[in-house]
């Protein structure tokens, strides 16, 4: 429990880290190892595809678009994010752990549920036989993707 | 239902709550979409949490699975988009793109 | 069969790339409008037959082993496939001369069909979470399509755009989330059955106000519409003709319904909650369209105040409230897209969208004239056309459910709605043709046909409206207000 504790700080403490640094490669950096940690906790809850998937794609994949994007976006100047944001954020954040710590605790037990149904069989025999149609899903979303950056990366040899 | 996943959710709601943040007061393109991307690992690890919770965790991962997949799409478009915004205005600015009034 | 309607333009849309290195026009053109026509067909000639009984629950079946894909036909999806079909139909047709100066004319069909896969999906799936799924599948389309131009203006509606959708998306995300723990399914009949048996008023009242705040914004219902008046102008006019007229009330108002209605049961409290949120978005809306100078944008509010229109209906959950509502998102959908295309065409024509440069147009572009004004007489619910008797059941509905003040409002903002209509009509078509343009033309042949067919549908359906209603929106509505029984029913192909 105490290490489930700690990742999860650890977790939202590095999302605070991206979210604050101004310097775009370190809150990338950061955002990368905050995903480590999560698929870290996804190992934890015996749920180790999930976890390796998040790191191969959200902490790999993602990471790296975000690195291209930096690298092909450099500005002459930074952008200059409000000082008062910085300032206001630990008051905020602190007034709303507050807040999550004491609704959750008022909701311990008061929750009703039901039981769902047990699963068989593999997570490969989850993932292709009982949700199949959402690999249709997938197939379109990744061709819509695949199509808006080709759309949106053409070449205009007229212009309009 | 257990405390275990009242704990997973509390976490999931403050790492929302830091994305929304973002999102409400950040002003440099990219750093808006990190709040984005802070957003979507706080509702996958609800999503995960909730499957372990209900001993139903290999349901869970194939949601999640294809969660991830959806966002990284939308990090593609995203990331163009900003891209080409980046070489019209030369500045990654959100208040230089204030020129539709909503 | 009924996964075609996803199937198909998935499979187009994949080969379209492809097939746009060899041909850059004619075949895209060519392959895109099959699609339709093919979906067309299957609407009219399966579709029928297999709701002739409620609902249609089709297993698919690959080599002989059932694969685990199940489709759910009843009234209502029938319904807006027909609808979406139509529309679709029509703006691809226009597109065919449309488009043509914007380049990469078969990356713009493929991404358009994907958008209609990723609709037909939302409407023909039995899960929650597969509503998410073909949900963003549209999505992420419609944000490619709004910046397809690639200027400035583009790009940053597309941006802000994106950015609220992606909030909305986690929200509804986060309530299937709370959803899924308390019931411990995520499709239709479990979770139905598990809320009904359970009392836990507080996490549903919790997941509505996530399903609300994250549908209502892909609706674009006030005070979530701050996206739609950059994003509708900005698009190209056949993508702002299909996002205005299917894609929010597709992935906005049928998911609404379809999850409020079927899974939640619909409470007064929520009933309450709906017909507030319509009402505001009519007014609020119809105000802000007075004041617009580009005629995009007064259409782009003037959607919002529609689907307020729609949402005032539904939310009533009186059989004829919902029947209303029904009607006017046909008719919506099909005279807002005639305008916006109309818009392109006057676009096209003169190079702007400021109604206030263009002037004395009628007299060098009759069709274009003559249609739009059908469009909006038809939005404004001027008989005989189809908005008047759909605004009409609605406000019948109204009085019948002692909702006085509401059908008051509704009459009026019905009044607002066609001053500003005929604010466009006078500015843009009559008065003294401007010196500028002397030199304009009516538009190509296809963009003519297609909003000519949309004027002469927009006629037909006021004229034969009880055909229509008996036909077509009997069965959606009938499948609504029965609820959730009609998922338990089912016949297995």
């Amino acid at each position: 429990m105490i290490v489930e504790i700690a990742l999860l700080c650890g977790l939202v403490l590095l999302s605070v880290a991206a979210v604050l640094f101004r310097d775009l490669l370190k809150a990338a950096i950061c955002l990368a190892v905050a995903s480590l940690l999560l698929g870290i906790i996804f190992f934890r809850m015996k749920a180790p595809y999930i976890g390796a998937f998040e790191i191969s794609v959200v902490a790999g994949l993602i990471t790296v678009l975000f690195i291209t994007t930096i690298a092909l976006t450099k500005t002459g100047g930074d952008v200059r994010e409000s000082k008062a944001a910085s300032w206001i954020f630990p008051l905020v954040f602190v007034v709303f752990l507050v807040l999550d710590f004491f609704v959750m605790r008022g909701l311990i037990g008061k929750i009703p549920s039901l039981e769902a149904t047990p699963e068989h069989g593999t997570f490969g025999d989850v993932l292709w036989k009982l949700r199949t149609f959402d690999l249709v899903g997938q197939i379109g979303v990744i061709f819509a993707g695949v199509l808006a950056v080709l759309a949106l990366f053409r070449k205009r040899d007229k212009d309009e | 239902m257990n405390n275990t996943w009242l704990l997973y959710m509390a976490f999931a709601a403050v790492l929302v709550f830091v994305g929304l943040y973002c999102l409400l007061s950040m002003r440099n393109l990219i750093k808006l979409f990190i709040g984005i991307e802070v957003i979507s690992k706080g509702v996958s690890l609800a999503l995960v949490a909730t499957g372990f919770a209900k001993k139903n965790i290999l349901v869970a991962q194939a949601l999640a699975v294809t969660f991830i997949v959806i966002e990284v799409s939308v990090v593609a478009t995203a990331l163009a988009i900003i891209i080409n915004t980046y070489r019209h205005t030369k500045s990654l600015d959100i208040r230089k793109l204030a020129k539709l009034k909503g | 069969m009924v996964f075609l309607f996803i199937a198909l333009p998935l499979v187009v849309a994949g080969i379209l790339p492809l097939v746009g290195k060899i041909s850059k026009k004619v075949l895209p053109d060519l392959l895109t409008n099959s699609v339709f026509i093919i979906l067309l067909a299957l609407v009219f000639f399966e579709g029928r037959g297999l709701i002739g009984q409620d609902v249609a629950v089709q297993q698919l079946s690959w080599l002989g082993e059932p694969i685990n894909i199940r489709l759910m036909l009843d009234g209502f999806s029938l319904f807006m496939l027909f609808a979406v079909s139509l529309v679709g139909f029509a703006i691809s047709l226009f597109s065919i001369d449309y488009m043509d100066h914007y380049g990469s004319k078969a990356n713009f069909y493929a991404l358009f069909l994907v958008m209609l896969a990723g609709m037909n999906g939302l409407l023909l799936v039995t899960d929650l979470f597969q509503i998410y799924i073909f949900l963003e599948v549209a999505a992420v389309a419609s944000y490619a399509l709004v910046a397809f131009g690639l200027g400035q203006d583009e790009l940053e509606a597309s941006f802000k755009y994106l950015m609220l959708s992606a909030v909305a998306s986690a929200f509804l995300l986060a309530g299937i989330v709370i959803i899924f723990g308390v019931t411990g399914g995520l499709d239709f009949e479990t979770v139905s059955q598990g809320l009904r048996a359970l009392d836990a008023r507080y996490l549903v009242g919790l997941c509505a106000a996530f399903f609300i705040l994250g549908f209502g914004l892909k609706a674009a219902l006030v005070p979530f519409h701050a996206w739609l008046p950059d994003a509708h102008p900005s698009a190209p006019a056949p993508i702002s003709a299909a996002l205005s007229g299917l894609l929010i009330k597709v992935s906005g108002v049928y998911a609404l319904t379809r999850v409020f209605l079927n899974v939640f049961g619909l409470t007064p409290a929520l009933s309450t909650v709906l017909m507030y949120l319509g009402v505001i978005s009519m007014v609020v809306a119809a105000l802000l369209a007075l004041g617009q100078t580009d005629i995009k944008r007064m259409l782009a509010y003037s959607s919002i105040s529609q689907v307020g229109y729609i949402v005032l209906g539904i939310g009533l959950g009186t059989p004829l409230g919902i029947l209303g509502g029904l009607f006017h998102l046909f008719n919506h959908a099909l005279a807002k897209s005639l305008l916006f295309l109309n818009s392109g065409s006057l676009q096209m024509a003169t190079g702007t969208r400021n109604l206030d440069e263009m002037g004395g147009l009628g007299k060098r572009m009759p069709v274009t004239a003559g249609t739009t004004l059908i469009g909006s007489l038809a939005i404004a619910g001027v008989p005989p056309l189809n908005g008047f008797w759909s605004k009409l059941i609605i406000i019948v509905a109204l009085i019948q459910a002692k909702h006085w003040a509401f059908a008051l409002i509704a009459v009026l903002a019905s009044v607002l709605t066609l001053w500003y209509y005929l604010l466009i009509q006078r500015k843009a078509f009559f008065g003294k043709p401007n010196e500028k343009w002397s030199a304009v033309r009516e538009a190509p042949f296809w963009m003519t046909v297609s909003t000519v067919l949309l004027a002469l549908l927009c006629i037909a359906t006021g004229i034969f409206f009880a055909g229509t209603i008996n036909s077509w929106i009997r069965p959606a509505a009938d499948a609504l207000v029965k609820g959730v029984q009609t998922m338990l029913g089912s016949l297995g192909f």
